[in-house]
């Protein structure tokens, strides 16, 4: 009985123990973005029960007893422990992700690998770590996330994109842009919001494999994909404003700019025995009447409005056995803060893999685009910086007054134009559609061997028209005008691979074979034509002066490449790969490159002496050496051509375009990467590379004397070489249930030496601003006379005269107020020392904060529009910057304190020059975003399985020395602009949204 | 599948194989080696270098509609001279000509010397291909005449500019010579009587190979010889000068325009009888307020800047006689009232030679010799071969057709004149406005006398200008011949590509 009575009790024990399995519910979320996590494994510790959540990162699961500890693990993220007690319902918990990724995928180069696999220099940056910044392209998402990367939001206009540099620059006058790769094919067009992650290539292990069409890097960006089987729906709204951001363009008002004026009727006159140097106040006040005071009119401010914005975005994403598909829909608004100028964009997407058999894959993926904006007119903004604060843009009705030569009403400002009279009646356009086609086919012919084949068809037609009413004063009042210019692109590329791959116990040996093909063709055409009707905008109706233009330019490569992995024991790898490309750029017998490369990788902490270490988590050693090249510097660069686009008496006319070079060929990067990556306490990753890019044969526009008719002619000149450094630092500095904190952290320094020319390039651009290129010397280096301020006894502009000894050297140093006679000399390069990023993102239960930084340091910047806007009375009727606390016009002899010269006694004062050089380094807080998950409850309550709210702020402030906009400052040669040269440009933007995302 | 597969693949192949030329042509653009294989290319390559007289250019990337080879001619000349007056301070560099603050770095000079070095390395492919082939036919040799007309032309033009007058220094350096394909890019200036040899070599050159009459947007025989006595007037080989003067009007191609038709000439230049050539301007080439010549000089409100008149010194010349029909291209901008409008206190002439073309406020076809100055030049030639009489009925000759018959000189030199004075006063009147000013006075070795109110004065405030006294105490208001700033500072970028190159002081 008692045998029995035990039995009993056991088995109420047992099935108390039984009936003890309770369920526990909840959610798996990010810890970064508060966005669901599906697809996560949770499991019970000490045992194999385990699920996996749902679409909404929600899941349910039974734990065995009261108490259970649950593991949670899922790619990307760092795996978690969490306590739980049975019954608990809403747990919300978050997973912080683990940046070392060490089984991600990765997209490198025609082909995926495991990050742990990778040889080369790599920085992936998920969408995750974008989508703070709204904007309409990754550039602007990328500043500052990845070492090395130089972004630089030039313009602030609609729909315009940042200029990106990798590990300095490289190529002067051929494309030193990164090449973008779009889902495995170079190109393409794709919107934000459909990037899944973006992964940018630094050395020539990844990159050798692209090329000729890689010397700047390349970026590539795989678009969104189904994660899981059960149909999921994104929804994200972004709504805010933007106002310009002037930086320090603080200009006059009207009392600071009567003021200033004085200065201009001091009695002086050179060389006149009585001047008395004191301001004539009767001169100026029959000139100036003091009611000018109470002419105070803004034109910036008038100009200048904040504008909205906003972005939707509307995804769905599946799959079933044998398809798997996204559909993404977005739309972006953007209104300029300069009058009447604007961007939107709809963008399409529908990517689709269909598994026809255990071999077969076949994926089409298709993105339709459409855009439309308004641009500007330069001169329209010129004006409405520089008109002056005593006339009032708006008539006695609020609208914007007419005014011209004929006008009888004062006027004061230097031009009878009022811009925005001139905007009301005029028009910038432009209108764009875009379609990108792929077309991929994976076959797996044997266990060890596929083929792939990844093709694109993508056409684009653009219109841009520039229309000015007969109403508006100026060139074109009576007339009007209108031109228009339509631009057809279309291209193809084809990829055709063979895969293979072999697994041999210790030894694994993968690859790659194949040929690609590429070619493209864009037609331009247009016309222009004045004499309109008031309110008509066609060419039809343009009644004189038409005028047609257009032309076509052809590109074609042919590429054939090869690729060899060999791992072994998971701890060695060591990776070739060789490309060969021809080129439509370059003569007949110059056309084919060779771009091999060699990297190799020991992972130390894969050897038996450190598997067992509990600090050391990851620990690789990489090297790599290769050579990519560049062909991208546009047709038949080495042709001797005339230009037939002129005419005259109305005949075909034949003008010396073009120099030729019959040599031209190859520039080639030949580049050295040493790099690690350690991790530690599974909370530091740190990540340290060196590099050494040495592009030899650098294809440049070498400056010719101007008097054989030529400015430049294409050549293989010289050599540069890039050296630097690239540290990227991750901490999780503190992770507990309810608060976290991440930091980000990197900076590159970079060094680049010219070397090999035969005789030293000047370029002089616009404005006569020069840079050279020497032996020894920086790229980009400016190059002009010194400003040394002013002369105290005369007022006049003082800049330094080198005296030179017979060997050449500069023994001592004069002044000089004769302009022609200052010495040009070196003053400084347009590259920065060192750039980089500080990131940091804090979480506390459901809210998340991040903080992301971008710095610049080291650079010149030369503020060309200080040349008008501290211009000491040559041009007495613009408005003027308000001057520098410390700065002083001369007063009269014996003025040390001077800064400024007199305005009586100023010539050349504004001609190029240090004067309007100025230290280009700068600090910003790029980004501010705030981000809130409501709780579930209530989600679900309406429906939804989450809903986040954020607010982000951009280009929050830059703390900079720089007079002018802010510092950013175009670093492209060629066009209107001398790298390093910052003229009236769009204002840049700050940048104010409320973001709502939904998942149901 | 698989064997499908592997054919797609060997089908690649062979295609890839296949197409092995990646030649790709220029669509809008035709290689230098083709084009001077053909007649229409080198007829095209000639057109071409007459189209950059009046094209705007890209330069340094951009097309700056500032940059014209004429606009340029027309104001680092006459923007230096006495007859034009600046109404507006600015930092545009056309300023510098008035103000004197020239530098290496302007722009203006920089794009006048890089388009004239344009044309003549296009008209020196165009000579090369033409000798290579050794063509005789007339055709070509009009062709090639007319090459070396505008290599001359534009050295001349060059070295007026960059180069000290022949006759104050002939041995101070010049400009640099271009006069072969292979010559070094790097190369020293030649000094002014280099340039002068060789400008007239390629003058007379030009006149002995140019036998057809293209109509005078192009150079003939008779403009040639028209530029051969400009070249030795300035020279002062003054026989050379007359007897080249006296070929052009001996031609009989030529007539002066009488008082009724002299003020129509400017506006209808091609037609004109007493065009001997001018760079043809056409509707498409109605440039407007920012790219004209006529937009600093002349507006009707809104077609151009109009901020520089004719000067005070001009008028008070001219006001001897104001039946002079040469009035007719000094248009004063008057108020409602009728009275003279004044910007920033200076009177406001428009001056309208390169206005009206087709009703154009905007448009004209420049004229670079017309008959008028060969009787100058005769004129000039003969003052200084001491026959005075022949000087003034050459002066005569034009005085009859300018509204002056009533006010002939008769071979008799009014008292205070030097039959020269008397030269140089017609000359003055009657070439107004067209490039010629400065030099005739530098060369002359005489002096530049801007003593009037305008924006030339350094640190002028309007209410310094006081239009019934002359200004005094300014710098730079007379510009002895001695002076460095006569001429322009040889462009920033050649200086700097080209060490060879000295800069002027």
């Amino acid at each position: 009985m008692k045998k029995v009575v035990l039995l009993f009790f056991s088995l109420m024990v047992f099935a108390r123990a039984f009936s003890q399995s309770q369920p526990v519910s909840g959610r798996i979320t990010s810890g970064t973005d508060q966005q669901p996590l599906p697809g996560a494994a949770i499991t019970v510790k000490g045992t194999t029960v385990g699920v996996s959540s749902q679409a909404d990162g929600s899941f349910r699961i039974n734990i065995p007893s009261q108490k259970a500890t649950l593991v949670i693990t899922s790619m990307g993220f760092l795996s978690k422990e969490v306590e739980v007690t049975g019954g608990q319902k809403d747990l919300v918990i978050f997973l912080s992700e683990n940046i070392t990724q060490l089984n991600d995928v990765v997209v490198v180069g025609y082909s995926s690998k495991k990050q742990s696999e990778l040889t080369s220099a790599v920085t992936v940056v998920s969408a995750d770590k974008l989508k703070d910044v709204t904007a309409n392209n990754v550039g602007t998402m990328l500043q500052g996330k990845v070492a090395g990367l130089q972004v630089v939001n030039s313009s602030g206009a609609p729909g315009s994109q940042p200029e990106i540099r990798l590990r300095g620059v490289s190529s002067v006058n051929a494309n030193q842009s990164p090449l973008y790769v779009v889902d495995g094919i170079i190109g393409g067009n794709y919107d934000p919001n459909d990037v899944e992650s973006v992964t940018v290539l630094k050395d020539a292990a990844s990159t050798a494999l692209y090329g000729s069409q890689a010397n700047a890097g390349v970026i590539i960006v795989t678009t969104k994909s189904a994660k899981s089987g059960k149909t999921r729906f994104e929804a994200k709204i972004s709504s805010g404003f933007r106002t310009a951001d002037f930086g320090k363009m603080n200009l006059m008002n009207s009392n600071e700019l009567y003021d200033y004026q004085k200065e201009f009727y001091r009695d002086y006159i050179v060389g006149a025995t009585d001047n008395s140097y004191k301001i004539d106040l009767i001169k100026f006040y029959s000139e100036r009447p003091l009611e000018l005071r109470n002419q105070n009119y803004d034109w910036a401010k008038e100009s200048f409005k904040a504008a909205p914005m906003y972005n939707v975005y509307i995804a769905a994403s599946g799959k079933t056995e044998k398809n798997d598909y996204y559909v993404g829909a977005s739309y972006y608004n953007e209104k300029g803060t300069f009058m009447n100028t604007n961007y939107q964009r709809i963008n399409l997407r529908g990517n689709s893999t269909y598994h026809f058999s255990k071999k077969l894959d076949i994926t089409n993926n298709i993105n339709l685009s459409a855009s439309t904006g308004r641009s500007y007119d330069y001169m329209d903004m010129y004006y409405s910086f520089l008109n002056m604060p005593w006339d009032n843009p708006y008539d006695a009705n609020g609208n914007p007054v007419y005014v011209d030569g004929t006008s009888t009403f004062k006027w004061w400002s230097r031009d009878k134009i009022n811009p925005i009279h001139t905007v009301q009646n005029s028009d910038h356009t432009y209108k764009g559609f875009d379609v990108n086609y792929d077309f991929m086919l994976n076959y797996r012919i044997t266990d060890w061997l596929t083929f792939t084949s990844t093709n694109r068809v993508s056409a684009a037609f653009n219109k841009a028209v520039n229309y000015v009413s007969p109403l508006a004063a100026g060139t074109y009042h009576n007339d009007g005008y209108i031109d228009e210019l339509n631009t057809l692109n279309y291209g193809g590329i084809s990829n055709n691979l063979l895969k293979f791959n072999f697994d041999m116990g210790d030894h694994a040996l993968s690859g790659l074979a194949g040929i690609i093909f590429e070619g493209g063709r864009t037609e331009f055409s247009g016309g222009s034509g004045r004499g309109l009707p008031i309110g008509l905008k066609v060419l039809n109706v343009a009644s004189n002066t038409q005028l047609v233009n257009g032309y076509n330019l052809t590109t074609e490569l042919r590429s054939f490449l090869s690729q060899v992995n060999y791992t072994y024991k998971g701890r060695y790898i060591l990776s070739g790969s060789f490309r060969v490309d021809g080129s439509s750029a370059f003569p007949e017998s110059k056309q084919y490159g060779s771009f091999p490369s060699v990297s190799g990788a020991w992972i130390v902490s894969n050897e038996e002496f450190l598997k067992s270490n509990n600090v050391i988590n990851n620990l690789k050693l990489r090297a790599s050496y290769g050579v990519t090249g560049t062909q991208d510097i546009g047709a038949t660069r080495y042709l001797g051509l005339f230009s037939l686009t002129t005419q005259y008496n109305s005949l075909t006319g034949a003008v010396p375009y073009q120099l030729a070079n019959p040599l031209l060929t190859w520039e080639a990067k030949h580049q050295t990467n040493i790099g690690f990556d350690l991790s530690l306490f599974k909370r530091i990753n740190l990540t340290v590379d060196a590099y050494r890019n040495d592009t030899k044969n650098l294809l440049l526009q070498v400056s010719q004397p101007l008097s054989v008719g030529f400015e430049t002619r294409w050549e293989n000149a010289g050599n540069v070489i890039n050296k630097g450094i690239e540290i990227g630092l991750n901490t999780t500095n503190i992770t507990n249930k309810n608060f976290e904190w991440v930091t980000d952290f990197n900076i590159n320094f970079n060094n680049n030496k010219i070397y090999g020319l035969p005789a030293d390039i000047v370029k002089t651009g616009s404005w006569s601003i020069s840079q050279i290129y020497r032996n020894g010397g920086n790229l980009y280096e400016f190059y002009m006379p010194k400003w040394l301020g002013v002369d105290a006894q005369t007022g006049a502009p003082v800049w330094e005269k080198l005296v030179y000894n017979d060997a050449g050297e500069a023994v001592a140093s004069e002044k000089t107020s004769n302009y022609a006679e200052a010495t040009i000399q070196e003053v400084g390069s347009a590259l920065p020392k060192f750039q980089g990023g500080f990131n940091n993102s804090f979480r506390y239960k459901s809210f998340a904060l991040r903080v992301n930084t971008y710095f610049n340091y080291g650079n010149k910047v030369f503020s060309n529009n200080l040349r008008f806007m501290m211009n000491d009375g040559h041009e007495p009727y613009y408005n003027q910057i308000k001057l520098p606390d410390n700065a002083k016009v001369w007063s009269g002899p014996g003025d040390t304190e001077a800064t400024e010269p007199s305005p009586q006694n100023s010539a050349n004062s504004t001609e190029t020059s240090t004067r309007y050089l100025r230290n280009g380094s700068y600090f910003t807080i790029r980004n501010i975003a705030f981000n809130y998950t409501l709780p579930s409850a209530f989600a679900k309550k309406l429906n939804f399985e989450n809903i986040t709210v954020g607010l982000t702020a951009d280009n929050v402030a830059t703390f900079s020395n720089f007079l002018g906009q802010d510092p950013q400052t175009t670093i492209t040669p060629g066009g209107f602009a001398t790298p390093g040269v910052s003229d009236f440009k769009y204002p840049n933007n700050r940048q104010y949204l409320f973001t709502v995302n939904f998942n149901f | 599948m698989k064997k499908k597969l592997s054919s797609i693949c060997v089908l690649l192949l062979l295609a890839a194989s296949s197409c092995k030329d990646l030649t790709v042509t220029p669509t809008d653009a035709i290689s230098t080696e083709t084009l001077v294989t053909t007649t229409a290319g080198l007829t095209n390559a000639l057109n071409g270098a007459y189209a950059l007289f009046k094209d705007h250019i890209t330069f340094n990337g951009i097309v700056d509609q500032n940059n014209m080879y004429l606009r340029q001619y027309y104001h680092l000349s006459d923007f230096a001279s006495d007859d034009i007056v600046c109404g507006q301070v600015t930092t545009d560099p056309l300023f510098y000509s008035f103000s004197l603050g020239h530098a290496p770095s302007q722009g203006n000079t920089r794009y006048f010397w890089y388009v004239s070095y344009k044309i003549i390395s296009g008209v020196n492919t165009v000579i090369d291909a033409v000798e290579k082939s050794g063509d005789q036919d007339a055709a070509k040799q009009q062709l090639l005449g007319e090459c070396y007309f505008l290599r001359a032309f534009c050295h001349f033009n060059l070295v007026r500019l960059f180069g000290k007058p022949y006759s104050v220094d002939p041995s101070a350096p010049g400009i640099v010579l271009r006069t072969s394909l292979t010559d070094e890019a790097k190369k020293p200036r030649s000094t002014v009587s280099e340039v002068y040899a060789s400008v007239i070599a390629d003058a007379e050159k030009a006149a002995s190979l140019m036998t057809q009459n293209r109509g005078v947007q192009y150079a003939s025989k008779e403009a040639a010889w028209a530029l051969l006595s400009r070249v030795n007037l300035y020279k002062e080989d003054n026989q050379k000068a007359l007897d080249y003067a006296n070929q052009v009007i001996n031609s009989n191609r030529f007539k002066l325009e009488t008082k009724t038709t002299y003020p129509n000439l400017f506006a209808n230049a091609t037609t004109g009888t007493e065009t001997i050539f001018c760079v043809a301007f056409t509707a498409a080439d109605d440039y407007g307020k920012f790219g004209s010549i006529a937009s600093m000089i002349y507006s009707d409100g809104n077609s151009g800047w109009g901020e520089e008149y004719a000067s005070s010194s001009l008028r008070n010349v001219m006001s001897k006689h104001t039946e002079d029909v040469r009035w007719n291209y000094i248009v004063p901008a008057k108020d409602a009232g009728g009275t003279v409008q004044k910007k920033n206190g200076i009177e406001m002439y428009y001056i309208s030679k390169f206005s009206f073309q087709g009703g154009s406020p905007n448009l004209s076809s420049p004229i670079m010799f017309r008959l008028a100055e060969m009787y100058l030049n005769k004129a000039e030639a003969e003052a200084k071969l001491n026959q005075t009489s022949a000087a003034l009925n050459d002066l005569d000759e034009i005085r009859k057709n300018r509204g002056l018959e009533g006010s002939l000189y008769g071979g008799k030199l009014p008292s205070g004149y030097t039959v020269l004075d008397a030269v140089l006063e017609e000359r003055r009147i009657e070439l107004a406005f067209e490039g010629h000013r400065t030099y005739d006075i530098f060369r002359n070795k005489r002096t530049l006398n801007k003593t009037y109110w305008g924006y030339h004065l350094a640190g002028l405030k309007e209410t310094d200008i006081d239009l019934s006294r002359a200004p005094s105490g300014y710098p730079n208001m007379t510009v002895p011949y001695t002076s460095n700033r006569i001429i322009y500072f040889i462009p920033v970028d050649e200086v700097l590509s080209n060490p060879q190159v000295t800069q002027n002081p």
